[in-house]
């Protein structure tokens, strides 16, 4: 089956800088992540969104701070739209997801949003778009 | 959420006169969902500011960047690195933000670049009303939901004074119309009128100092040593 390669963007500086100084701290919270779901119950997104597994915050954390650190930043426009989703849309960063092991989920989340910033991806406020 | 409005560019430009290095820092909570201070308002203040300097024969450099929320300083260190390569900062988020950010880095100079208005309501997009005075004594249980401290001309509590007009505006005129004839007409539709037939003691507005709040639950976190009494 022939695939399409998606062309990832040119690194950004800032996000390589993010990278560098975040990535033992990232990695070692995402490593003890023990993938037991926990934190799912601590978030009213994925509560109310009919227990959609993408909601997890566990799950945002690793498909977006972690796909960053794990590619070096190294990701296409549209992987960086899939992470804007995750960390943008389908989290509000409350900061009250609860990890039993004691990952920092919401600063975890917050390290991706940066990362979105530094490439001109932010949450839209104008009539409900990605502006 | 709390409504915001930038200030004239003449009173930014005029505040951060004289520095060489102006990092423009947003804020990605309240200020930016009113538009008034995100990622993209303040890349655009960074760029007004450029236009100002360089028509005035500045060499001044203007940089930007946006934290998630200025009012928690877990989102402030990220941005540590960039605070220190800069000799001011010039802040789009609320009068919160703004002195969290201060507190922060008391060494570095901050300032406003916004102007915080209110606690409010999204009408539409860029369009927001007030809807709450954070008064610490909310009345909404008595008054259909309809807040007589912030709607009304007056912040009347028992009914409404001789201004209510014939077609149900208020005497200020502006387009606004009368909150208690709302609340009236509310309650009366609820059948409740009878919630506002006692009267309401005044309010209490004597000036309590900063609060602090240590919600219900979380009082044996915190000790008397930590957090002072409001």
């Amino acid at each position: 089956m022939k695939t399409t390669a998606t062309k990832a963007a040119p690194v950004n500086a800032e996000v390589l800088d993010l990278v560098r100084r975040r990535r033992k701290l990232v990695k070692l919270s995402l490593g003890a992540c023990a993938h037991c779901a926990l934190c799912a119950e601590s978030c009213f997104k994925y509560r109310n969104s009919g227990q959609d597994p993408t909601y997890t915050p566990s799950y945002k954390a690793i498909n977006t701070i972690g796909k960053i650190v794990k590619r070096r930043g190294r990701l296409s426009p549209g992987e960086y739209e899939k992470v804007r989703e995750l960390a943008f849309d389908k989290c509000v960063l409350c900061m009250r997801c609860r990890c039993p092991v004691g990952v920092d989920l919401p600063y975890l989340i917050s390290l991706a949003r940066s990362a979105c910033r530094e490439v001109g991806i932010e949450r839209g406020y104008l009539e409900g778009k990605n502006a | 959420m709390i409504k915001a409005t930038r200030k004239p560019l003449e009173e930014i430009s005029s505040s951060v006169k004289g520095y060489g290095r102006i990092l423009v820092l947003g804020c990605g909570g309240c200020t930016s969902v009113c538009l008034a201070g995100g990622q993209r308002e303040s890349l655009e203040l960074a760029d007004d500011l450029a236009q100002v300097a360089r028509a005035g024969g500045s060499t001044q450099h203007q940089s930007s960047a946006t934290v998630e929320r200025q009012c928690n300083p877990v989102f402030l260190a990220e941005i540590s690195g960039r605070i220190a390569d800069c000799d001011c900062v010039l802040s789009t988020a609320c009068g919160a933000g703004v002195q969290n950010l201060s507190d922060a880095f008391p060494a570095l100079p901050v300032f406003p670049a916004l102007d915080t208005l209110f606690i409010g309501v999204d009408i539409d997009v860029g369009l927001y009303e007030e809807r709450c005075r954070h008064c610490a004594s909310c009345m909404l249980a008595y008054t259909g939901g309809i807040c007589p401290v912030t709607r009304c001309a007056k912040s009347l509590f028992n009914g409404p004074c001789g201004g209510t007009r014939v077609d149900g505006g208020c005497e200020v005129g502006e387009g606004k119309s009368c909150a208690w004839l709302e609340i009236h007409d509310r309650l009366k539709a609820q059948g409740r009128l009878d919630s506002i037939l006692s009267l309401r003691p005044p309010m209490d507005w004597v000036d309590r100092g900063p609060a602090t709040l240590v919600q219900v639950g979380y009082e044996g976190r915190y000790t008397a040593a930590k957090v002072a009494a409001p």
